[in-house]
């Protein structure tokens, strides 16, 4: 069916919506990051000339140590995430208690569901100066005052909301393995440790990358986590960006900055999904 | 044998993992319901020495805080029912068709959730002072629509894929209007996902701080605003009590959801369920 008059009308409102409120903005900010910037003044004159030097101020070491941290640390915290959420999907998949299931899914979801803020603050509290957890922290060698505290403590935010997504999502594709592929496996003389290697972490491919593109492109948009957790001293592009807005008013250089946030957060997510998709057809 | 001692040492290894990570995630939820409730003026260590109520009245007390909840609640309101209607509408219009751009047109439609929020809210903020548009409540409204329109037009997709063709058909055989077949059989059965679509919108819009810090203004800001900004300045335990109100809020959403929708069709379920 052609979309006919009737169709057209139902897209009216959406149309609307996203070309003002997402389209023309975002062509906008593609503008307004070639704009000259003078110093001292409120973003850039209307008629500003255009230039390139936004942008070549991003290749300077002090900028690009911004993205490089934020891209290290959202890695890691990835990476550690789907270490702890795949054998606890395995776990609530395999081990637990019909009955129990429910109710530790419904914790999850509830964990994953809860708002930022209280994430956040809820960490700062148990990490912070009379938090219980504090000494765990300065037992294993990480002393408070040091940027390894700072940074953990951001590492941790993005896992209390990483590790709960995570471990939703690799519970369909655990599912959706067949056990009797690793009852063979095992019958067949494997230890348990090879079958899972060679039987199980194959077929939960898709799942885990998924997984791990949720958590990556969560962790690089991060915002409220490393701005409460990081101190000012942790700083990720999005807090990066805030900062040129707010306290200098340099909006040419924070849509520079945010145009080539928006770009590798987007190539990121096709680059992995074709890759995803290529190699491991439904 | 030594394969059966390496399984056994890797059991271990598991299970202290999940014990360990179920505690970090447990934590600070505890400690801060604890710390909520604490009797003390400051911030003292656990456990608090007794109980009171002090921090949630000093929070109620605190027109800053009030004056971002109402604005909160407000923009919620609005900006779910407009994403609701926003997002029937275009899911019902992408549905029936069934050209190539159809798929096109459902990414450009979820674009917004591979967007980095403090770009678009920094898009918004710039595109419309351009048009002179500079009053807080109008500027939130906008952002608040295009975070949560994504979700609401992916809940009702979701919904309507799951409906039989022929059902819809059969009222129209049967002699129903386009109109009437609609109303009477399509949006029956689509409705739990418009449900689940909605409280999802509600979670996103009463969450978001990296959207609304860039479209405040001085007297018009939201309440996790409010609360991130006297989070940086001091750390006072009447936020605890805000969260302890938000967490309710959440269960109290996620419990709706199990009710109207289930769970399991919300997370999706696998073959091979133990």
């Amino acid at each position: 069916m052609k979309p006919g008059r009737g169709s057209l009308l139902l897209l009216s409102p959406a149309g609307a919506v996203f070309l003002g409120f997402f389209f023309l903005p975002m062509a906008g900010l593609f503008i307004e990051s070639f704009r000259i910037y003078v110093p001292g003044s409120i973003g850039s004159k209307a008629d500003a000339p255009f230039t390139l030097a936004n942008y070549g101020e991003l290749l300077t070491p002090s900028f690009a140590g911004f993205f490089f941290e934020t891209l290290r640390i959202s890695l890691l915290a990835s990476l550690v995430g789907l270490l702890f959420a795949f054998p606890l999907a395995y776990w609530i998949t395999r081990s637990l208690a019909a009955r129990w299931q429910p109710i530790v899914i419904g914790l999850f979801v509830t964990l994953m569901f809860l708002s930022v803020l209280v994430r956040t603050y809820a960490l700062e509290l148990t990490f912070g100066a009379v938090g219980p957890l504090r000494p765990l922290l300065v037992e294993i060698g990480i002393s408070p005052n040091s940027r390894g505290y700072i940074e953990t403590l951001v590492i941790a935010g993005l896992l209390h909301y990483i590790v709960p997504m995570a471990t939703l999502t690799l519970l369909g594709t655990i599912q959706n393995v067949d056990p009797r592929l690793f009852d063979a496996a095992q019958a067949l003389g494997a230890p348990r440790w090879k079958a899972h290697l060679g039987v199980t972490l194959p077929l939960c491919m898709r799942g885990l990358l998924a997984a791990f593109l949720f958590a990556f492109t969560f962790s690089i948009s991060a915002f409220v986590i490393p701005m409460i957790l990081g101190k000012g001293r942790v700083l990720f592009i999005s807090n990066l960006i805030y900062t040129r807005f707010s306290e200098i008013a340099n909006y040419p250089s924070g849509a520079a900055i945010s145009i080539v946030l928006f770009v590798v957060a987007i190539a990121i997510v096709y680059g992995m999904s074709h890759l995803v998709n290529k190699r491991w057809k439904t | 044998m030594s394969g059966r001692l390496v399984d056994n040492v890797l059991r271990l290894v598991g299970l202290v993992a999940i014990g360990t990570i179920i505690c970090f995630l447990l934590t600070p939820i505890v400690v801060t319901a604890i710390m909520a409730f604490d009797s003390r003026g400051y911030l003292g260590p656990l456990p608090p020495p007794s109980l009171s109520l002090r921090w949630f009245q000093r929070f109620f007390s605190d027109d800053y805080f009030l004056r971002g909840l109402g604005v909160s609640a407000q923009l919620a309101l609005l900006s779910v029912t407009i994403s609701v209607c926003v997002g029937v509408a275009t899911a019902f219009a992408v549905e029936r068709m069934s050209f190539a751009g159809k798929e096109a047109l459902i990414s450009l439609f979820l674009s917004p959730l591979v967007v980095p929020p403090v770009v678009t809210g920094f898009a918004l903020l710039l595109f419309l002072s351009h048009l002179g548009i500079i009053d807080g409540f109008t500027r939130l409204l906008c952002g608040h629509i295009i975070i949560t329109a994504p979700y609401t037009i992916r809940a009702t997709l979701t919904g309507l894929a799951g409906i039989d063709r022929s059902l819809t058909e059969a009222a129209l055989i049967l002699g129903a209007t386009e109109r009437k077949a609609f109303w009477d059989v399509t949006f029956p059965l689509a409705r739990t996902s418009i449900v689940s679509g909605a409280i999802f919108a509600f979670a996103v819009s009463m969450d978001d701080v990296a959207v609304s810090i860039m479209l405040t203004d001085a007297k018009t800001y939201t309440l996790p605003v409010a609360l991130i900004s006297s989070m940086r300045a001091n750390f006072d335990l009447s936020i605890a009590a805000a969260s302890v109100m938000l967490m309710t809020l959440t269960a109290i959403l996620i419990l709706i959801l199990e009710k109207s929708v289930s769970l399991n069709r919300v997370i999706g379920q696998g073959v091979f369920r133990s």
